[in-house]
């Protein structure tokens, strides 16, 4: 662990120093991190639903048998590697039968949009396909939601009732304590409430990274600042929102930036946690209702 | 006498100037890809050594600032272009899944395309042909193996490799070594066997199997293993390399007790037999979908002050390997970015894993996650500076599995919590990262070098970059509209050194600008 400790902790000085080089940085706390909140986000939660909110899965509809094949064949030429072959999660792609997209879809009108705009930023490309193909798709993956929720023996892939393992107590603590979560939260201020708003694995995975979380950047060129939202940012180009929001982008060889992004430090934190620590801490955020 | 040994000349010269006409046809024996000629890429790695190294240096790094589109060639499909090009007598030959196009290397023309029918296979990808004595061999998703005429893309004939309502598919290069076309499967959506298999070039009839693991059905035995990605070859030891996939159940190890040999394996056969000489295994165990497939780079060099033949490789599972490819001892073993899921490293070299940091209902937290800490994008061995170059993903994520989940196929779930994408460039001699590169998220694209000190790589952004080999600093990039999904090739035609490159379903050929 020492070994890999000290291996991390020399690439990331060299990040930074590299990040030195590129010209023009003034303040960079951290070029990689600040690339990373630009960049794709990770793979999603299956589950991003508000209890109160939940959609109840539709009354099941029984679909030509013809259709639901014609469905199966598409799926598992397409969709299978990633998403399993029955719909019920695989390599990077989400359990489709517990997806609340899935539940509010009727006849393909959500899945549709979905398979032929792609979600490229979680590395699903899009699918030009027809409206029949669509429809089979949509045909096969209600038929396969039924079939799971008609199996005995609990559902697969992650239920909120899984995580209920933490101390509640012991993640408080961890989180004035050691975790430093109090050093940017507040029970009552910004958290309040969490656990009505977010569940489950969503709410784990925000916790230990929010992916929506938004950077700022001050940009100064000619002794003239900007400051705004992160838009963009790669090794050449530059880019924010402002507070009208009017997109602006520079070439990063031109000026001097520095980004603020608070939630590099759940990134910081990611080699501290145990696993217990991760349990509890989870504990303590479904308390706070 | 004079005259005599002028008219000689004369004629030696007409002869050398007419030779190159008359033989200009290359033909890709076996003698061929041993050693490629500079005007060609004629198998996935470009040569059998896997080090995606060119000795071309026309493109330097001063003058690289210059590098422009010399053509561009639109698939026009929605797939991803994830194919190596082969390039064999001036015409390139590239793939999605269910196509093939041969296109002229000077102009990026189509000269023909080939379309397999669509089939109950998987489409997750197609990574390219493999040439020998004017025959192309390509991979369906359907894991059927098809030899066709590479002059004009006919059909010659068709042979299943895998059951497809089993579960088989495929997306590999196949691999020409001798008289044999190596060709691997894919499945691990199914409790089935991986398996290499050995094709006669000529009529397509089986030589020889070597299987990962026990046929499905054994008794707490392990299935999977598959070999889904292209090896490399040894002449002089007649020996070829390949790594195996992940075990099946993948996420859910309780099925399968014990190391699940020979899965997560990088194995040593014979060419000839198909029978194994050694195994070396960077993921005993394994729970987390970490294929040991990354390209097993073969190195004749100095280690701590011996001569080796070493075997290099960047695995999925964090950890950075040298082996003495003689024997399959290990050299050195380091994590080449953040990893938790080993206590130490045994006698042997290899991890053991923690028991602790399986899968379990309630979640662990995992570096890197199930993409691992680098993928099927090739790395580079760069001969010049002595760097093991690799598009490297450092990241964390939390996996699950439960009795619910059951013991076929995935078994679990797993979910990427944070990740970032960075070039880096191993010493490989210590495991020290010399210098990286930051590349914003998980790139696809894999690394070329050349002899002039160039690194040609992508980013997340869709930028295609040439790097400093030394130093990692960019020297040129062009940003092409979306990320790549393949490894770059070079080659020199008319004496015009040409990168290949493709995003999306582009493929873009970049060249410094012709004298006018």
């Amino acid at each position: 662990m020492d070994r890999l400790e000290k291996l991390f902790c020399l690439h990331w000085s060299r990040s930074l120093r590299w990040g030195a080089l590129l010209g023009g940085v003034i303040a960079l706390p951290s070029l990689a991190a600040a690339q990373a909140m630009a960049a794709p986000p990770a793979k999603p939660a299956t589950a991003v639903s508000k209890p109160a909110a939940r959609v109840s899965a539709p009354a099941h509809r029984v679909y030509p048998e013809a259709l639901v094949e014609a469905g199966e064949s598409n799926f598992r030429q397409a969709c299978a590697f990633c998403h399993g072959r029955g719909a019920d999660g695989g390599e990077g792609g989400p359990d489709l039968t517990q997806s609340k997209l899935v539940a509010e879809d009727v006849d393909g009108d959500k899945i549709g949009g979905v398979v032929r705009k792609g979600r490229t930023d979680k590395g699903m490309p899009p699918f030009d396909y027809s409206d029949a193909k669509i429809a089979s798709l949509a045909a096969f993956i209600h038929t396969r939601k039924y079939l799971a929720e008609s199996k005995p023996g609990g559902r697969k892939g992650v239920a909120v009732a899984d995580l209920q393992t933490g101390n509640l107590a012991a993640g408080r603590q961890y989180f004035v304590g050691a975790g430093g979560c109090a050093n940017c939260h507040s029970a009552t201020g910004d958290l309040s409430g969490i656990a009505t708003r977010y569940e489950g694995l969503a709410l784990e995975q925000r916790m230990l990274y929010p992916n929506s979380a938004k950077a700022s950047v001050t940009v100064t060129r000619a002794g003239q600042t900007t400051i705004g939202t992160l838009a963009y940012l790669d090794e050449f180009t530059l880019a924010l929102t402002d507070s009208k929001g009017v997109y602006h982008s520079w070439r990063t060889s031109d000026v001097q930036y520095k980004v603020d992004a608070p939630a590099n430090a759940h990134i910081e934190q990611l080699p501290k946690y145990t696993d217990a620590d991760v349990h509890n801490l989870m504990a303590y955020l479904q308390s706070l209702r | 006498m004079k005259l005599c040994k002028a008219v000689f000349l004369v004629t030696s010269a007409i002869i050398a100037m007419l030779a190159p006409a008359v033989l200009h046809a290359q033909d890709a024996t076996a003698q061929m890809l041993v050693h490629p000629p500079a005007d060609s890429w004629p198998s996935y790695h470009g040569d059998y050594s896997g080090r995606r190294h060119s000795a071309l240096t026309q493109i330097t790094p001063q003058n690289v600032k210059n590098l422009s589109l010399a053509w561009a060639f639109q698939t026009n499909q929605t797939a991803t272009i994830k194919s190596s090009p082969l390039l064999v007598d001036g015409v390139l030959y590239f793939t999605v899944p269910d196509n093939i196009w041969a296109v002229d290397a000077r102009s990026g023309h189509q000269i023909w395309r080939y379309t397999y029918p669509p089939s109950k296979g998987e489409y997750i990808g197609q990574r390219g042909v493999a040439i020998y004595k004017g025959y192309l061999y390509f991979m369906t998703p359907d894991a059927h193996l098809v030899s066709l005429n590479a002059k004009n893309g006919k059909v010659r004939w068709k042979v299943t490799v895998g059951d497809v309502n089993k579960g088989y598919w495929s997306t590999m290069a196949p691999l020409v070594v001798g008289n044999h076309v190596l060709v691997g499967v894919g499945g691990d959506l199914d409790n089935i066997t991986g398996y290499l298999r050995a094709v006669d070039p000529d009529t397509g009839a089986t030589q020889w199997q070597w299987d990962s693991t026990p046929p499905a059905g054994t008794p707490n035995q392990t299935t999977g293993g598959m070999t889904w990605i292209t090896g490399t070859y040894d002449p002089d030891l007649n020996l070829i390399y390949w790594g195996t996939g992940n075990p099946t159940p993948v996420l859910n190890g309780a099925a399968r007790p014990g190391d699940d040999l020979y899965t997560c394996s990088i194995v040593a056969l014979h060419a000839d037999t198909g029978q194994l000489a050694w195994a070396f295994q960077p993921a005993p165990h394994d729970t987390h979908d970490w294929d040991a497939v990354q390209i097993p780079v073969l190195v004749d060099g100095d280690f701590h002050g011996e001569p080796k033949k070493m075997l290099m490789q960047a695995s999925r599972n964090g950890y950075f390997f040298v082996l003495d490819r003689t024997n399959g001892k290990n050299l050195l073993t380091v994590p080449f970015g953040p990893v938790n899921w080993a206590t130490g490293i045994d006698a042997k070299g290899q991890p053991i894993p923690d028991p602790a940091k399986e899968p379990a209902p309630d979640g662990r937290l995992i570096a890197p996650d199930e993409g691992g800490l680098t993928n099927y994008r090739s790395p580079s061995f760069d001969t010049k500076t002595g760097l093991f170059i690799v598009s490297a993903h450092p990241a964390w994520s939390l996996y699950f599995t439960k009795p619910a989940d059951g013991t076929y196929g995935w078994a679990g779930a797993d979910y990427t919590v944070w990740g970032k994408g960075v070039i880096e460039a191993i010493d490989y001699q210590t495991g020290k990262i010399r210098w990286s590169h930051e590349i914003g998220g998980e790139s696809g694209a894999g690394v070329l070098t050349t002899d002039s000190g160039l690194a040609f790589t992508g980013d997340s952004h869709g930028n295609v970059l040439a790097l400093d080999s030394s130093d990692g600093k960019t020297l040129w990039h062009a940003g092409s509209g979306a990320s790549s999904q393949s490894s770059p090739i070079t080659y020199v035609l008319d004496g015009r050194q040409f990168v290949l490159t493709s995003s999306g379903s582009v493929m873009f050929a970049w060249a410094l600008p012709e004298a006018q």
